[in-house]
């Protein structure tokens, strides 16, 4: 130890000494800085009008409601024209098939053959009339009290139209162990 | 023992130290140290490798993770804490300890507690709150354990031979006190059968009161009894003088006094209110200069010890000890900050943050101190320095593998949890994918595990030659220590003085802890009558509470938050924030700490009863790269309908809006309800016959109540 450090006189437990070293001064400084900035903060926040939360949260979202309104704005209406493109796009077909093998599969089926929710292969329809537009529809806004979630934010905006292009495309396929029909008969145009 | 006579009569006597209390603790924590540390790595196989939960109840995740944590917290911390502060007080003091009857009662007290634990932990036993889970038969044995230890060790203090209290003692204290004051205060509850019973407190209450605990727990048990022990080890291994008792007085006011207030920081971006986060924040803050004076004091006191930092593994084991305490206590100022807590709470982050102070500090603070201990004790020396050095890098590479693989995960995880594309969609929104992501990463902890454990059965074999080969027979050796005098009457003045004034130690260090408690605790125990009256919340039904019973039997919230932040990441995902009124009626409060599934709060009505069902009983089914356990033996368990009557009227006398019939019609209700959603899954799958009554009817219902027994909705909703 350094000549100038000084050991306490008296201070002896078990042969253990204590110097009489100063509390560095760094330290000391990280403290006082420490104490202000809480001081600075909690008068902020708590005492002077900083924003709450709850006021930055709904900030936050109205600018992303903003984005999101901007981006819908954006997308023209199709119909159901304009999408048939995509049912003959086996690139299109196959990643809609692989986000449906993980995002609908547990309720319609491997091969939307209908589990929990209904069979999607067959000429019956309880939600619109098994058009694109109508699947993209129900599959956005789900129907929440029967139990087919809304998948709007959950499937990528790129990904939506072909996962309902797989589903408008597996029409008709007979899959083994189909669900029996449900809704409107609706046969396609 | 005779009263040295007032100064002439005898100068000195000689006495024995109780040193086989000491030795029994330490066996103590070596077996349960031993038993911690696989546990741990079982659970970090289950969340790299689901199978590993082997379907067996008592095995899974969520019942084998509060084994883990209350084995290494109470069992291997709790007994090297004992054992130091029996061996080391006894010498600072210079008196044998107060009672041995009571040092063998604590010791066995102390180890049956822990047999309870092991027992009660994986049937299910549980409160339900992070590291208090255990019921109330053995939280009140916690009590009489501790309250024990309290005499003996205030005893010992009463007949001690030295007049001033060295700062280990000071950390000794601050132990023993607060932990007292913490345990009873988190455990205040009511029996509903002979394990289970219902917290006082609810809701954000119990969230605030529950931290407070949790919090210093971390606090009180993992540090200040560790700081005591460093303060006593590191000079005599080192045999250098204390580098500034200055310091020591500095830090110890501060960090006793401060510490308490930061418990909230475990709540930010919730429902808590603003002010309280904000204390938990700022306090947290200002926590970071008194931890790193434990930290300087202990570094320099090894300066000048340098040299034996490359030959004397004790000295290896302490300095990196302590290095690990200074970069935890950096590190949780660092989480503290809202922003910063934003990315990093709910995900391994978090973990990691907690493994390198328990690992680092605690974990290599003890190897330092048993291989200490070990020779002294047996008058002997170690076997082997080879494989204490072996043991020191392995275990070394261990904890970095740990604490670096929870570090990438949590940002990791956080990162892509809060990814918003610019079309103001969630970039992550499949949760799982998420999840799969840092599978791998828990392999590399699980290596790191291995590691760990593999250099501590290191420690194992070479105590156990060491005592072997440990001579026999001898009988302990007395000691000369200076008479009892009474008549010291310069005890000098300031904090010196006080230092010679044990009672009035303790009485201030009692004030200190109490101001930041009573502060952040008692407004929120009356703030249910503060809030607006617009919005009626429900009482779970019957059947509902039988669900919630089973969510915390089965450990859910080790892997569930029900807490959805005032963060739009979290409205995006799991819909509008939560308030306070939603959990109002929740005993114990489930706001959870952890992330790895997703959030909760709202999942009722998110899916139909079919889905949770099938999920309930093999996740893979719905989600196939999903980590949850299965839990098919919920499906084939029955309901306990009997003790729904004695539930509702214990949660009725806690004030809970039943009325009389609610209660006396509890069991009727239930199974009512139960009736109708087995019917509903009659008419999908005629085959479901067996589902009848079973427990996983009762998840189902609590399940679909989540988020939907209250119209007071957060500020902010998400698109849907
Ligand atoms: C949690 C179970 C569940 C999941 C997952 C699910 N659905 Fe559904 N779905 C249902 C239910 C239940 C219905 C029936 C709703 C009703 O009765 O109106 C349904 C209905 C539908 C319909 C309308 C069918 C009709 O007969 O009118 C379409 C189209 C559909 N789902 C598409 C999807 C797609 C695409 C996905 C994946 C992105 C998906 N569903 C995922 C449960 C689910
Ligand atoms: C090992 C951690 C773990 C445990 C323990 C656990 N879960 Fe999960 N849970 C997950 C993961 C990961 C997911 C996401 C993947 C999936 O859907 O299975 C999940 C998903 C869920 C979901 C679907 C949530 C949603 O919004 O899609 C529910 C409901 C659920 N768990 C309920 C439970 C219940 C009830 C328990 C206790 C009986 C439980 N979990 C125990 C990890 C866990």
């Amino acid at each position: 130890m350094p000549d100038k450090e000084k050991l306490i006189e008296d201070h002896e437990y078990d042969g253990i000494r204590e110097l009489d070293n100063p509390l560095p001064g760094w330290w000391l400084m990280t403290f006082y800085i420490t104490v202000i900035f809480a001081v600075i903060y909690f008068g902020y926040y708590q005492l002077f009008g900083g924003p709450t939360l709850d006021e930055e949260l709904s900030a936050e979202m109205s600018s992303i409601k903003a984005e999101q309104e901007k981006t819908e704005e954006a997308g023209e209406l199709k119909t159901q024209e304009d999408y048939l493109a995509l049912v003959s796009n086996p690139d299109a077909i196959a990643k809609g098939k692989a986000e449906f093998m993980t995002k609908c599969m547990p309720c319609h089926g491997d091969k939307g053959q209908g589990i929990i929710g209904p069979n999607l292969t067959d000429d019956y329809w309880i939600q619109g009339d098994g058009s694109i537009p109508a699947i993209l529809k129900v599959m956005n806004e789900g129907v929440p009290d029967k139990g087919m979630p809304p998948w709007k934010g959950v499937i990528p905006a790129d990904l939506e139209e072909d996962v309902a292009a797989y589903v408008y495309s597996i029409h008709g396929t007979n899959p083994p162990g189909a669900k029996a029909p449900q809704g409107q008969m609706i046969e396609r145009r | 023992m005779s009263e040295g006579r007032a100064g002439n009569a005898a100068i000195s006597e000689k006495i024995y130290y109780d040193d086989e209390i000491v030795k029994k603790f330490i066996y103590a924590t070596i077996f349960w140290g031993a038993a911690a540390f696989i546990v741990g790595l079982l659970a970090a196989l289950q969340l790299a490798y689901w199978p590993a939960n082997l379907e067996l109840p008592w095995l899974t995740f969520g019942r084998i993770r509060p084994l883990h944590t209350n084995a290494a917290i109470f069992a291997f911390g709790g007994n090297i804490i004992f054992a130091g502060i029996y061996h080391s007080t006894q010498r600072l003091l210079k008196t044998r300890n107060f009672s041995d009857f009571l040092s063998n009662f604590h010791f066995w007290g102390w180890q049956l507690i822990i047999v309870g634990a092991l027992i009660t932990l994986p049937l299910g036993y549980s409160h339900g709150k992070e590291y208090a889970e255990l019921e109330w038969p053995l939280d009140i044995a916690i009590a009489v354990v501790w309250v024990v230890f309290a005499v003996n060790y205030f005893g010992t203090i009463a007949i001690r031979r030295v007049r001033h209290l060295y700062v280990a003692i000071w950390f000794y204290i601050a132990t023993i006190v607060t932990v007292t004051l913490l345990h009873v205060v988190n455990s205040i509850e009511i029996p509903v059968a002979m394990l289970k019973s219902y917290p006082v407190y609810a809701g954000v209450q119990d969230a605030l009161v529950q931290w407070w605990y949790g919090h210093n727990a971390v606090a009180f048990f993992l540090t200040t009894p560790f700081l005591g022990l460093m303060y006593y080890y590191v000079p005599k291994a080192a045999n250098r003088p204390i580098y500034s008792y200055r310091l020591s007085i500095v830090h110890f006011w501060s960090l006793v006094f401060i510490y308490i207030w930061a418990g909230p920081h475990h709540l930010l971006n919730s429902a808590l209110p603003d002010w309280a986060q904000t204390l938990g924040m700022i306090f947290s803050l200002m926590l970071w200069a008194p931890s790193w004076g434990g930290m300087i004091n202990g570094l320099l006191t090894l300066r000048g010890a340098w040299t034996k930092l490359r030959t004397d593994p004790i000295i290896k084991f302490l300095a990196v000890a302590i290095t690990f305490y200074g970069m935890s206590t950096f590190e949780g100022p660092l989480l503290s900050i809202k922003s910063v807590n934003s990315l990093a709470h709910y995900t391994d982050w978090i973990i990691g943050h907690v493994h390198g102070g328990t690992l680092g500090w605690n974990g290599f603070l003890t190897f330092g101190i048993i291989y200490y201990l070990v020779p002294r004790l047996w008058n002997t020396n170690m076997y082997s320095q080879r494989l204490m050095n072996w043991h020191f890098w392995i275990g070394l590479l261990g904890i970095l593998l740990y604490y670096i693989s929870m570090w990438a995960s949590g940002i990791t995880q956080g990162l892509m949890w809060r990814a918003i594309g610019e079309n103001g969609q969630l970039v992550y929104p499949d949760f799982v994918e998420t999840v799969m992501r840092i599978v791998p990463l828990y392999y590399v902890r699980f290596a790191g595990g291995v590691l760990f454990l593999a250099g501590f059965l290191l420690l194992i074999y070479n105590v156990w030659i060491t005592i072997a080969r440990a001579p026999r027979g001898e009988k302990a050796m007395a000691v000369e220590v200076p008479a009892r005098s009474r008549d010291v009457t310069d005890i000098g003045t300031g904090h010196r003085k006080l230092e010679a004034l044990s009672v009035i130690f303790t009485v201030l260090l009692f004030l200190a802890v109490l101001a930041g408690s009573i502060i952040e605790i008692v407004p929120t125990l009356a703030i249910y009558k503060y809030l607006p009256q617009t919005a009626k919340t429900e009482p779970y039904t019957p059947l509902e509470l039988t669900g919630r019973d089973i969510y915390i039997k089965e450990g859910c919230y080790v892997c569930h938050s029900q807490m959805i932040r005032k963060l739009p990441y979290d409205v995006l995902r799991y819909g509008a924030n939560s308030t306070l009124e939603e959990s109002m009626y929740d005993r114990p409060f489930q706001w959870g700490s952890k992330r790895t599934g997703p959030d909760l709060a709202r999942v009722g009505g998110k899916y139909p009863d079919m889905w949770h069902l099938r999920h309930m009983i093999d996740p893979r089914v719905i989600t196939p790269k999903s980590i949850m356990p299965a839990y098919p033996w919920l499906a084939a368990e029955k309901i306990d309908y009997n003790i729904l009557r004695k539930k509702l009227s214990v949660m009725k006398m806690l004030g809970v809006p039943y009325n009389d019939e609610d209660v006396s019609n509890a069991d009727i209700n239930a199974e009512k309800q139960a009736a109708v959603i087995y019917e509903g899954l009659l008419t999908q799958d005629p085959s479901l016959e067996s589902v009848k009554d079973t427990e996983v009817i009762a998840i189902i219902a609590y399940m679909q109540s989540l988020g939907k027994k209250t119209s007071q909705q957060g500020v902010a909703t998400s698109n849907k």
